[in-house]
């Protein structure tokens, strides 16, 4: 179990949040970039063994998107959000 | 085992939902139709009869008795409101569930993952979070709380609240 801080009520179980993904890298310029580069973007989600930075929907709570980076060895969450919506 | 604790099924409340901020639900509304803001989150403010519950960023539900709804929804005009601000009336989209009794909160933390304790949810408390699996709306009443849950889903969480109660 997790508990996700949430910037408008606070620390929540997971249970009440709707996973929305890694944080993917900006969107580069398909006119710009290299055919490797552009299916890099489109097909390769982080998946790094330690802290990865992730969207999460607070769904059955406030409604607040936020991001929070979490460790995939352990599952902490060892920085909470900074841009809550 | 057996808790000591009863719930009953509440006959609905006149609930419109507020989105927008703090000046500009004012500004429209006027404030003497609305209690006090609560600054904090998660918490509610009453006065004469309506409740103001701060259950997100710039976003509230006023909660009153049914026979005060078309005062306030003349009150609150939410076909005419601005654009700043959405106003719905969401009477009948809800039911709530009054749970009493001493072990009232060991009944919500069956199928709620929220903390309960007074230090956490204080008497003025109000959220949304989930329960037996669904969105809803827990708070404080005298003796217990209330959780309110879409319409749709009353006769099952009945059914669920019997099954705990057992």
């Amino acid at each position: 179990m997790m508990l996700i801080p949430c910037p408008f009520c606070g620390h929540r179980n997971e249970s009440e949040f709707t996973y929305g993904g890694p944080v993917k890298p900006d969107r580069p310029d398909p006119n710009a970039t290299s055919d490797e580069d552009w299916v890099e973007y489109l097909t390769t989600v982080p998946n790094p063994f330690g802290p990865v930075q992730e969207r999460w929907w607070h769904a059955r709570g406030c409604g607040t998107w936020l991001t929070i980076w979490r460790d995939t060895r352990t599952h902490d969450i060892v920085e909470g959000p900074s841009d809550a919506e | 085992m057996s808790y000591d604790a009863a719930f009953e099924r509440l006959p609905i409340n006149a609930c419109f939902d507020l989105k927008g901020t703090e000046s500009a639900l004012v500004e429209w509304i006027g404030a003497e139709v609305l209690p006090d803001f609560p600054a904090e989150a998660n918490c509610c403010r009453k006065a004469d009869g309506v409740s103001l519950e701060h259950v997100g960023p710039r976003h509230w539900l006023l909660q009153a008795d049914i026979d005060r709804e078309d005062d306030l929804n003349g009150a609150l005009r939410p076909h005419e409101a601005p654009a700043e601000v959405s106003i719905v009336r969401i009477s009948d989209t809800m039911t709530t569930f009054r749970i009493t009794g001493t072990d009232a909160a060991h009944v919500l933390a069956i199928g709620c993952p929220l903390d309960l304790h007074e230090a956490a949810f204080p008497e003025d408390a109000v959220s949304f979070t989930e329960f037996f699996g669904q969105t809803a709306l827990a708070r404080h009443c005298v003796g217990g709380f209330d959780v309110s849950v879409e319409q749709s889903f009353g006769d099952m969480m009945e059914d669920y609240l019997k099954r705990a109660l057992r």
